[in-house]
């Protein structure tokens, strides 16, 4: 019997209809301009997938948070753990998630976008896995499935599932609404994945899984590190397992410097890069994708800002990620903040994904079509 | 050229074709025209050269000749002559249709070795390979296969020869193309998944790594030892070696014939290349033309996958053929024996290492060599398929992608280029692979040599 956390988070997605790039604290606002909530229906569309499912047991929210939902799509057996007021917030998602992590649960599933997304893992963070139904304005996080039915069937497969990693974004809304683009890590949560196996046709492909991956490209990171350079590390696990291989503990959402195998600095700011990088002749940038959509600048690595990338020269940038990752995302964005710099990476882009093995990755700059 | 009218429409001969009595009847030896000889192996422990008595324990006397050999021709035994006839001389295609699709004023011409019972040109060497050891009253054969190509063409051979053979097959490549391991059980053949835990070296692999996709070289290593521990047991290897080369020889000698045949020669001549031996087997009449002064210009290309760049981006060196060490030490290019190319479709050319005389060759400049993507390579083998008809191997895309590309060339200059590729092999049992390719699922892998190259002093030296 696997116990399910189920959240929805009714009012997701309805700022994004009425233009409001977000629904946080603007529900009344959405309303106003007419939106009607949706986040229900896309939540229901992956349910219905699991009527039948005897070994599934879903803790949950009264009303539309949750209940309305299983009783629709004709899921009954469920077990109301959180009340919430008439309308919720994110203090709501905040405390529901406290009661499922209170009763236990093996996987919590929710309905939302990158705002409920930063609001589980505030509270669950790593020790329970997550996987968000896509239903939300913004989502940048990567633990959403593509579409309600791929999250069913990762529920349904969860005993063969296996955990990758993936990151939550924090989403500045404000800033968003004012025309920026303002993402940043927020955490690295775990998402279930089909283990080790990539469908095609019937023929099925054994694929190493994360762990192994990461270490390989570790260990050929190690070997191909060169001494005197300046290795400025960006945020994410794959990047973590580097610094780790060298016996050093890594800043996880945050940028590190390395040299001669040893950690200079740990959570370098922006600044720091800058006077670290002033006179350095042969400066390397080791970097992972970032979020859903696969950033290898601009979310989540800010601190690696176009001027320590031009110090460096792109031909210096180093991406490094894992055949899962890779796999979800079908090409790399590039937003530095300066198109012209985006436009030096052309048109692909090499990414170590194991020991001495890369992937040829397409590259597409924000704003290109 | 001969031109058919029929029905008041003219046809243009399609199928270039040699008559049985007309198929070579000797293997031509390009080491008899190389400027100076081929580096010898080296024992795996004394690092002194070779000589017979090291070999004897895995390969028949006359392989092991045929392997130090610098006569220039090398008859075929009758009865092995025999076995070939039953799909040799193979027809020379002219591929009007994908000239026509491709607007290119050069002529394509593809030797079709898809004709043979396994579906390849593997057979024309696993056939005087098994001859050669049922003389030698041997009574088993070890082998390895990556695709599964090598496998059933030597499952083939020992069962007209009666005689047992134990296949290793790369483990990625035993989920992948089941169908190859069950051609292998209706010639008679036992087909294992490597690494195994039958052999020392799979056992260490999998202690190591059990979840390892195998690789060519690990399954060498369990065959060599197979073969090594047991006295009624020879081995055999489907490409790489200097007799497995010889014996493809007959492909581009036909080639030659058959091409003289309509008044030509080619430009260009093209092969894809794992180990060496369709490339070489294409190659290497044409190469000793080169070398001898008969045709200075042809110029002659292996094309190798962008994840697995031995002749490209390789060093030329001494290197064990395989991963554990057991097999003497090679003069050739290398991505070192320890490199476990990614598991692409194309499992034919998951090397790390190459024929010692492709090598030499590529190295002193007698041919080059080139690669491409896997789905550059799908969506030429995609362009042949609906030109041509034939859906070719994976494998095999490589040598089209190149065929392609050069037409295309020729398209832009105005050249009216022949150009001759070795379509080595059908994909018949390679559809989950073009499955991939049409579900957009096939990955990109490339070999990240510029960052190798950088600190190159830092990794460990190969010896």
């Amino acid at each position: 019997m696997k116990r399910i956390g189920f959240i929805v988070n009714p009012v997701a997605g309805m700022g994004g209809s009425v233009g409001l790039k977000g629904t946080d604290g603007n529900v009344e606002e959405a309303k106003r301009r007419g939106a009607v909530p949706h986040a229900g229906e896309r939540a229901q569309r992956a349910l219905e997938q699991l009527h039948g499912k005897k070994d599934l047991a879903f803790l949950t929210c009264a009303g539309a948070m949750g209940e309305a939902v299983l009783t629709a799509s004709g899921l009954e057996n469920y077990e109301i753990v959180y009340t919430p007021g008439s309308d919720t917030t994110s203090d709501d998602t905040r405390a529901a998630a406290k009661a499922f992590l209170k009763t236990g649960v093996d996987l919590i599933l929710f309905c939302g976008g990158d705002g409920t997304a930063r609001d589980i893992f505030s509270v669950a963070g790593r020790d329970v896995p997550m996987l968000g139904i896509p239903a939300g304005v913004k989502m940048y996080s990567g633990v959403f499935a593509v579409n309600p039915d791929a999250a069913a069937e990762l529920v349904a497969g969860l005993d063969k599932a296996a955990l990758r990693d993936s990151e939550v974004m924090d989403v500045d809304e404000e800033a968003y609404r004012a025309g920026t683009l303002d993402t940043r890590l927020f955490g690295i949560a775990r998402t279930p994945v089909i283990r080790g196996m990539v469908a095609v046709s019937k023929q099925v492909y054994e694929q190493p899984d994360e762990e192994r991956t990461k270490r390989e490209i570790a260990q050929f990171m190690q070997e191909v590190m060169l001494p005197g350079a300046l290795y400025i590390i960006g945020a994410g696990t794959t990047t973590d397992a580097i610094v780790r291989y060298l016996g050093h503990q890594k800043t996880l959402l945050g940028v590190d410097v390395v040299r001669n195998g040893r950690l200079i600095v740990s959570d370098a700011d922006e600044q720091v890069l800058l006077r670290l990088t002033e006179r350095e002749k042969d400066v390397r940038i080791i970097i992972s994708p970032i979020g859903a959509q696969g950033f290898i600048l601009g979310r989540g690595n800010q601190q690696i800002s176009p001027a320590i990338v031009r110090r460096a020269g792109v031909g210096h940038v180093i991406v490094v990620a894992t055949p899962h990752k890779l796999q979800d995302i079908p090409e790399l964005l590039v937003d530095s903040g300066d198109p012209a710099l985006d436009r030096e990476f052309g048109d692909s882009i090499q990414v170590i994904c194991g020991y001495r093995i890369a992937q040829r990755k397409k590259v597409r700059q924000q704003g290109q079509d | 050229m001969y031109i058919f009218v029929h029905d008041n429409h003219c046809t243009m001969q399609t199928k270039i074709l040699l008559d049985e009595e007309q198929m070579p009847r000797r293997w031509y030896n390009v080491q008899a025209d190389l400027p100076t000889p081929l580096d010898p192996p080296l024992h795996p422990a004394t690092h002194k050269p070779v000589g017979p008595d090291d070999l004897k324990a895995i390969f028949p006397m006359e392989l092991i000749k045929q392997e130090v050999s610098t006569d220039r021709y090398i008859d075929i035994p009758g009865e092995v002559q025999d076995v070939l006839r039953l799909w040799r001389p193979s027809p020379l295609y002219r591929a009007f249709r994908l000239e026509k699709y491709l607007k290119t004023p050069a002529k394509i011409y593809y030797k079709w070795e898809g004709v043979s019972p396994a579906g390849s040109h593997k057979t024309n060497t696993s056939v005087p390979q098994a001859y050669y050891n049922m003389k030698a009253g041997i009574e088993r054969i070890a082998t390895e296969t990556g695709a599964g190509q090598w496998g059933s063409a030597l499952a083939f051979a020992t069962m007209l020869y009666d005689l047992e053979c134990t296949v290793y097959m790369v483990r990625s490549s035993y989920t992948q193309k089941p169908y190859r391991k069950s051609m292998m059980q209706v010639w008679g053949a036992e087909c294992i998944p490597s690494p195994s835990m039958k052999t020392n070296s799979g056992k260490a692999v999998l202690e190591k790594d059990p979840e390892t996709p195998g690789a060519l070289g690990i399954a060498i290593s369990e065959a060599v030892e197979d073969a090594a521990t047991h006295d009624n047991t020879n081995y055999a290897l489907g490409s790489v070696l200097n007799h497995v080369c010889l014996h493809q020889t007959i492909i581009g000698q036909e080639c030659r014939e058959q091409l003289a045949m309509v008044d030509d020669y080619p430009d260009v001549v093209i092969g894809c290349v794992g180990g060496g031996s369709n490339f070489g087997g294409i190659g290497f009449p044409f190469a000793g033309d080169k070398m001898t002064g008969k045709h200075k210009d042809v110029d002659i290309i292996g094309v190798e996958p962008a994840s697995c760049p031995t002749l490209t981006k390789g060093a030329f060196m001494y290197d064990f053929g395989d991963v554990a060490g057991l097999t003497p030490l090679l003069k050739m290019f290398t991505l070192g024996h320890d490199f476990v190319p990614p598991s692409i479709h194309a499992g034919g050319l998951r090397y790390h290492g190459d024929s010692p005389i492709v090598s030499r060759l590529v190295h002193d400049g007698v041919m080059r060599a080139i690669s491409c993507h896997q789905s550059e390579a799908f969506e030429a083998g995609q362009i042949f398929s609906r030109t041509e008809g034939i859906i070719v191997a994976p494998e095999t895309s490589h040598a089209v992608r190149c065929a392609i590309d050069e037409a295309i060339k020729c398209k832009k200059t105005g050249e009216e280029k022949t150009i001759l590729f070795n379509c080595s092999g059908h994909g018949n049992f390679d559809m989950s692979a073009y499955d991939a390719y049409y579900a957009g699922q096939l990955v990109d892998y490339e070999y990240p040599d510029e960052l190798i190259k950088e600190a190159i002093g830092r990794i460990p030296k190969i010896q």
